[in-house]
C-alpha cells in the first residue's frame, strides 16, 4: 500500500509539475496559463491553512514543557499567556492594546537584540582569526575594517570611502551574484530531479 | 512571459534534464569512479552527531525561514534529505533531536523528516511529537533567533546543523553556540546570512554546496549524478560568461559571427 502511494505521489509531482512550467513558459493550448494559476493558488491556500498547524504545534510543545517541568518552562507560562491574551483582547475588540504591546515590547526587544548583532559579529571575526588564519580569513577581517572605519562620518577617511565604494561595486557585488549563479544552477538541478521522480523526500 | 525568454527557460529545463539523465546513468555504471571532491562540512556533521551521541545531548537541525512555497522550494527540499540522513544517524541516541523552523509551512516536512528516521531504524515509538517546533519569525526574525538560542539552551544541544534562510540573525544563533561549546554548521541562501556563516560557523558551506548534502551523506547513484550534473552545468555557465566577457571586449564582434553563421547554416 505504501509503495502504491508513492508512486501515485509521483505520477502527480510529475504530472502537476510538468503542466505548471509548460503553462508559465508557453502557455499551453487548452488553459494559456489558467491551469498553472489554479494550482499555484491551490499551494497558497494550502500555505495559508498550515498557520492552524503551527499554532496546534506552538501550544503542544509549551503545554508539554509545562508537564514536563523541563529546563526553562516559566518561559513557556509567559509565552501561552501572552498568545490567549493578545487572541482574547484581538476577540475583545482592543486591537489598541496589542499595537501598545508590540510597539512597547516586541519592538524594544527587537531592537536591543538588533544592536547586538554588531558586536555578536565582531566577536565572530575575531573568532576567525583564531580558528582559520588564512590568507581569506585575513582578507575578510580587513575587508569588515575597512567597511566599518569608513562608515565612521570623518572627512579624513575620503580615499579609503573611495576603496569602500570599489569593494561593493566590484569584488562584493562580483561575488554575491557568483553564490545567487550556484544556488540559482542547484536550484534548476533540484526541480529536474523532482520532475523526474529522482527526489525522494515527498514519496517515502 | 516574454516568447524568448519563454523558449529559454525551456532550452535551459531540457539542457538541465539532459545533463541529469545522462550524468545519473553515469554515476550508475561508474558508481566506484567517481570522487567527489572534499566538503569538509559534510565530513565533519557525522562526526559532531557522533560526539553529541556520546555525550548524550540532542542534535539540532533548522530550516530557518525556508518555505516549500516558492523559488527555495527546491533547496527546502534538498536540505530535508540532508536532515533524513543526519537525523537517521542520531535516532541511536536517548535524545531526540530538535528540528526548528520559523516558517509554518515547513512544519509538516520536518515531522516528516523526523518519522522517517525514525521509522527507518524502527524505533518509531521513540519519536516525540514536541521535537519539531516552530517559532515565528517576526518583522526582522530576530524573534525566532531569540527563541532558538534559549531552546538550544534548554535542550542543550551537542551540535546545531542550521541550513536554510537565515539573516544577520545568525550572528545572535552562532554566538550562542559558541559560548555555550556547541559546535555549529551553518549556511543561507541570504547573502548576509552566508557572510555571518563564513565568518562565525565551525565549518563552512557556501551557495550551492547546500544542494548536495544527499550525495555526500547517502550516496546513492541520483545523488552522485545531480553532483556531477550540478558541477557540468557550472562549466557550461563559465563557458558562457567567459565567451559573453570577450564578446564585451571584441565590441559584439563573436556574437555577431555567431549570427552569421547560424543564418548561413538556417539558409543552407
Amino acid at each position: 500500500m505504501r509503495r502504491l502511494l508513492a508512486i501515485l505521489a509521483s505520477v502527480i509531482t510529475i504530472v502537476v509539475g510538468i503542466i505548471t512550467i509548460g503553462d508559465l513558459t508557453i502557455g499551453l493550448p487548452f488553459s494559456n496559463g489558467a491551469v498553472a494559476a489554479v494550482f499555484l493558488r491551490l499551494a497558497v491556500i494550502t500555505l495559508a491553512f498550515l498557520i492552524m498547524a503551527g499554532v496546534l504545534n506552538l501550544l503542544i510543545v509549551h503545554i508539554g514543557r509545562i508537564a514536563g517541568r523541563e529546563r526553562g518552562f516559566p518561559y513557556s507560562i509567559i509565552l501561552l499567556i501572552s498568545a490567549f491574551a493578545v487572541v482574547g483582547l484581538w476577540l475583545a475588540g482592543r486591537t489598541d492594546i496589542n499595537t501598545i504591546l508590540l510597539n512597547s515590547v516586541q519592538v524594544a526587544i527587537e531592537s536591543s537584540l538588533a544592536a547586538l548583532v554588531l558586536f555578536a559579529l565582531v566577536y565572530g571575526a575575531y573568532r576567525l582569526l583564531h580558528r582559520r588564519l588564512s590568507w581569506a580569513g585575513g582578507l575578510f577581517i580587513l575587508t569588515v575594517c575597512i567597511m566599518l572605519v569608513t562608515a565612521l562620518p570623518l572627512t579624513e577617511i575620503g580615499a579609503l570611502t573611495d576603496v569602500r565604494n570599489w569593494l561593493m561595486t566590484v569584488p562584493v557585488s562580483a561575488g554575491a551574484h557568483g553564490i545567487l549563479l550556484g544556488i540559482a544552477l542547484a536550484t534548476i538541478v533540484t526541480g529536474v530531479r523532482i520532475l523526474v521522480g529522482q527526489d525522494r523526500s515527498y514519496r517515502e | 512571459m516574454e516568447t524568448t525568454l519563454a523558449y529559454l527557460t525551456i532550452a535551459i529545463v531540457l539542457a538541465a534534464l539532459l545533463i541529469n539523465t545522462i550524468a545519473t546513468q553515469i554515476a550508475r555504471a561508474r558508481r566506484d569512479s567517481i570522487v567527489l571532491r572534499n566538503i569538509r562540512a559534510y565530513a565533519a556533521m557525522p562526526q559532531y552527531i557522533g560526539e553529541s551521541l556520546e555525550t548524550d545531548r540532542p542534535v539540532h537541525f533548522s530550516f530557518g525561514s525556508l518555505t516549500p512555497g516558492g523559488v527555495a522550494a527546491p533547496l527546502t527540499l534538498a536540505n530535508a534529505e540532508t536532515f533524513t540522513l543526519l537525523a537517521t544517524r542520531t535516532t541511536y541516541g536517548t535524545n531526540t533531536p530538535l528540528l526548528t523552523t520559523s516558517e509554518v509551512a515547513t512544519l509538516p516536512i520536518g515531522y516528516d523528516i523526523l518519522r522517517r528516521a525514525y521509522r527507518t531504524q524502527g524505533r518509531l515509538n521513540q519519536f516525540q511529537i514536541g521535537a519539531v517546533q516552530w517559532y515565528p519569525d517576526g518583522a526582522r526574525s530576530l524573534a525566532f533567533a531569540a527563541a532558538l538560542t534559549a531552546a538550544m539552551a534548554d535542550r542543550r544541544t551537542g551540535a546545531n546543523i542550521l541550513l536554510g534562510g537565515f539573516g544577520s540573525e545568525l550572528a545572535l544563533i552562532l554566538d550562542a553556540a559558541t559560548r555555550r561549546g556547541q559546535r555549529a554548521i551553518a549556511a543561507s541562501d541570504q547573502l548576509d546570512g552566508q557572510a555571518i556563516a563564513y565568518a562565525m560557523s565551525d565549518e563552512l558551506l557556501v551557495g550551492e554546496e547546500m544542494f548536495v548534502g544527499g550525495a555526500y551523506l547517502g550516496g546513492r547513484a541520483a545523488q552522485t549524478g545531480a553532483v556531477v550534473s550540478l558541477d557540468t552545468l557550472r562549466v557550461l555557465l563559465i563557458l558562457t560568461l567567459g565567451f559573453l566577457a570577450l564578446d564585451q571586449l571584441l565590441q559584439g564582434a563573436l556574437l555577431a559571427q555567431l549570427a552569421r553563421m547560424l543564418n548561413v547554416g538556417g539558409g543552407g
